[in-house]
């Protein structure tokens, strides 16, 4: 097959095959920035000021302190993740009529191999396009945003630019991670002339993610006696230190998602053992038949609430270090006078940027849930017609459709939030110590409940669009012939 | 009055008349095949007599009772209870094993799990399907699929068989063994069946054939109907 020809097969669809390319294309333009940003975060310059290492040309502390930028640079990172999390639930969007367009192609003499390599230029072309705006709105961006104040300080890092070919790497990385991604969707998918097969794994998971967490937890507590054994160093140090961090972070949190494929079908094959009721069966068998759904369904979602709760385990330790730090001022001068408390404001303003920030995630998670609830339901209308038909009411198969959601969401909330903040724990310890004062630091457990009542909400949310889906899905049209 | 019985049935969707007022009427354990060009309305009769539908006009009365009349959550009941329905292709739960798809009615019924599979075993052996009682439905040919299907639309024993098109997604020998069990099931349980149809060969299956012609019951057909405008 020729490029050009590829190329066309690949742009043939219809609109919403557009609203895919569309948030395809989106997703990648976001992320490129997010990427960038954080580069540019990266390679600010830092000079030795007395105690501090600063970079005195920025207004803001959270980049002008460099201690203070991994923080940044971590939370840019990781709002990347729901992005692309996003991207992939709307890879099936419109599905059904790429299937058949791809269907068709196959009937028309093409291999399976080239079956694919149209739906995966699809992606990667919409991930160019998007690529490129957000690579435009970078440059444009800092030329916008390059505003020194009075005293010739800038509100962002618009004065410095990451290497040529970082800024490559990232353009040309995004398109292809999209591809690869788009294959790996795409590999039990069997494209033949008569039609898509999705085959679904029958194999029971294994319990090796609860490993995967393990291994986060340990690599998480190693930063802070590895940050004492570099000392020397603090340049490559906290390089170092920032991608044991990550590691850490990111292996607890793979281990939070796929650990969830583990709960659903265990707790299917539970419900399927002793549930006595219809609802309970189908969605038994639903979880069984496909745990990885869940985890690929809340993955977003899993991964802000592992963050979530890591960083209210953080600003707990914070609190309870400032605590202690007044407690042995005021101890060190009984006379009661506070001496110049430190600025705590700073850091808890910092903190509240990373909840919106975990809020703005779990928003456009709870977006990818629908698309991905939305499809689930849409592809087995006709099995739901035909129930409803032969007189299965609609409550069962609501309850059905809600204990298939809710399961492995409620589990997978518990403990994501659970690991998140064993993350924290593990990273500063559980007790903190000024001039002999010794204080424990909580468990946030406020902080937690919150975070896991907005999640429930938002799923509680997403089954009640899905029902709606529901009752349109169950139309008797579905089954005229 | 007949067992089940149809008066001025009138049904549109929006603007498109598909019932133009039908009359029509079924006898205990008879076997009625509704047979007619695509498009002439079969389907949404079908819809209609089984409470699936409501009519806008007209009326459904079975048993000497009104059908149509009936709630949404009393028609569900009627057809879990007394009706069985099966279509075209795709009713199966793709996830249930064929057991487990064919033992569904009775469990919503609120029968016990254990029984429950004993029926739908028995079900299936009688459909000639045993050896899959295991298997997802995916994993099933096409004839295997509807005989499966079959099973689960009876396995209530119904009074009344609605059938739209059983076999219109298989090939001749499959339809065959389909509609081989189905009447000879039907007989043996006394169910009476409607069965819709646009192939001469399957209405031959049937006691009695009626013919719709948009959108009324056709007067040269061969079945008890008074057409009306
Ligand atoms: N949901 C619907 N919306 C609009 N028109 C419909 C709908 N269902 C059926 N029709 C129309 O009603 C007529 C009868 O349809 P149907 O009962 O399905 O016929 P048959 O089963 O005999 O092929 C057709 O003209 C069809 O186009
Ligand atoms: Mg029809």
């Amino acid at each position: 097959m020729k490029p050009g020809t590829l190329v066309r097969l690949a742009l043939a669809g219809t609109r919403s095959d557009t609203v895919r390319v569309a948030l395809t294309g989106l997703s990648a333009g976001l992320a490129t920035l997010a990427y960038l940003a954080a580069l540019t975060v990266i390679v600010i310059p830092t000079v030795e000021d007395g105690g501090g290492r600063v970079s005195p040309q920025y207004r803001h502390a959270l980049i002008a302190e460099a201690g203070l930028r991994p923080g940044v640079v971590v939370v840019l990172v990781l709002l990347t993740v729901p992005v692309l999390a996003l991207a992939g639930q709307c890879a099936l969007l419109g599905a059904p009529s790429r299937d058949r367009r791809l269907s068709a192609i196959r009937l028309a003499g093409a291999s399976p191999g080239q079956a694919i390599a149209i739906a995966a230029t699809e992606t990667g072309l919409a991930s160019v396009l998007g690529t490129v705006v957000g690579l435009g709105a970078y440059f444009g961006g800092r030329e916008f945003l390059h505003r020194p104040d009075a005293d010739g300080r800038l509100p962002l890092p618009t004065d410095v630019v990451p290497p040529v070919w970082w800024i490559a790497a990232v353009c040309v990385g995004i398109p292809v991670v999209a591809m690869l991604f788009a294959v790996l969707q795409l590999r039990r998918v069997a494209v033949t002339p008569f039609g898509v097969v999705r085959r679904v794994r029958t194999r029971a998971p294994l319990p090796w993610p609860g490993a995967l967490i393990v291994v986060g937890l340990i690599a998480t507590a190693t930063v802070v006696p590895l940050s004492r054994q570099l000392e020397g160093d603090p340049e490559e140090s906290g390089a170092l230190l920032l991608v044991v961090l990550l590691c850490g972070l990111g292996c607890a949190t793979i281990g939070v998602v796929t650990g969830t494929g583990w709960i659903s079908y265990r707790t299917g094959w539970l419900m399927h053992r002793f549930g006595r009721r219809p609802a309970t069966l189908l969605a038994a068998r639903r979880l069984m038949a496909d745990p990885w759904s869940g985890s690929r369904t809340l993955a977003a979602l899993l991964a802000c609430l592992v963050f979530g709760g890591g960083a209210a385990g953080v600003r707990s330790s914070f609190a309870t270090d400032f605590e202690a730090e007044r407690l042995a001022a005021q101890r060190s001068d009984p006379s009661g006078v506070i001496i110049e408390p430190r600025d705590t404001d700073f850091y808890f303003g910092a903190f509240n940027l990373v909840n919106i920030a975990i809020g703005v995630g779990l928003v456009i998670a709870a977006g990818g849930l629908i698309v991905a609830l939305a499809e689930s339901i849409v592809s087995r209308r006709r099995a739901y017609a035909a129930l409803v038909a032969t007189g299965v009411p609609r409550s069962t198969l609501a309850k059905a459709v809600m204990w298939q959601s809710l399961v492995p969401a409620a589990a997978g909330i518990v403990v994501a939030l659970a690991v998140g903040a064993a993350l924290s724990q593990s990273l500063f310890g559980d007790e903190v110590e000024r001039e002999g004062i010794v204080l424990e630091v909580p468990v946030p457990v406020d902080d937690l409940a919150l975070l896991g009542a907005g999640a429930v909400a938002a799923v509680l949310a997403v089954v009640g669009v899905g029902l709606l889906f529901l009752r349109a899905s169950t139309a008797l049209e579905e089954l005229r012939v | 009055m007949s067992y089940l019985s149809a008066r001025g049935l009138v049904r549109s969707y929006g603007r498109t008349p598909a019932l133009r007022g039908v009359n029509l009427d079924v006898e205990e354990g008879e076997i009625v095949a509704v047979t007619g060009p695509s498009g002439c309305g079969k389907s949404t009769l079908l819809h209609c007599l089984a409470g699936i539908l409501r009519p806008d006009a007209g009326e459904v009365t079975y048993r000497g009772r009104r059908i149509d009349t009936l709630s949404e959550g009393a028609r569900a009941a009627l057809r879990r209870t007394e009706f069985g329905v099966l279509f075209q292709f795709g009713q199966l739960v793709a996830e249930l094993t064929a057991a487990e798809n064919v033992a569904l009615p009775l469990l919503l019924a609120g029968t016990g799990r254990r029984e429950a599979r004993t029926a739908a075993l028995s079900w299936l052996d009688r459909l000639g399907v045993a050896d899959f009682a295991d298997q997802r439905p995916g994993e099933m040919s096409g004839g295997q699929q509807q005989r499966c299907a079959v099973a689960r639309a009876l396995v209530t024993e119904p009074r009344v068989l609605f059938c739209d098109e059983p076999t219109g997604a298989l090939d001749s020998l499959a339809g065959e063994q389909v509609l081989g069990h189905l009447v000879r099931l039907a007989r043996e349980q006394r169910t009476t069946v409607v069965l819709v149809t646009h192939d001469v060969q399957v209405a031959a299956y049937g006691d009695r054939e009626i013919m719709l012609r948009d959108g009324a019951a056709d007067p040269t057909g061969l079945g008890t109907v008074a057409a009306q405008q």
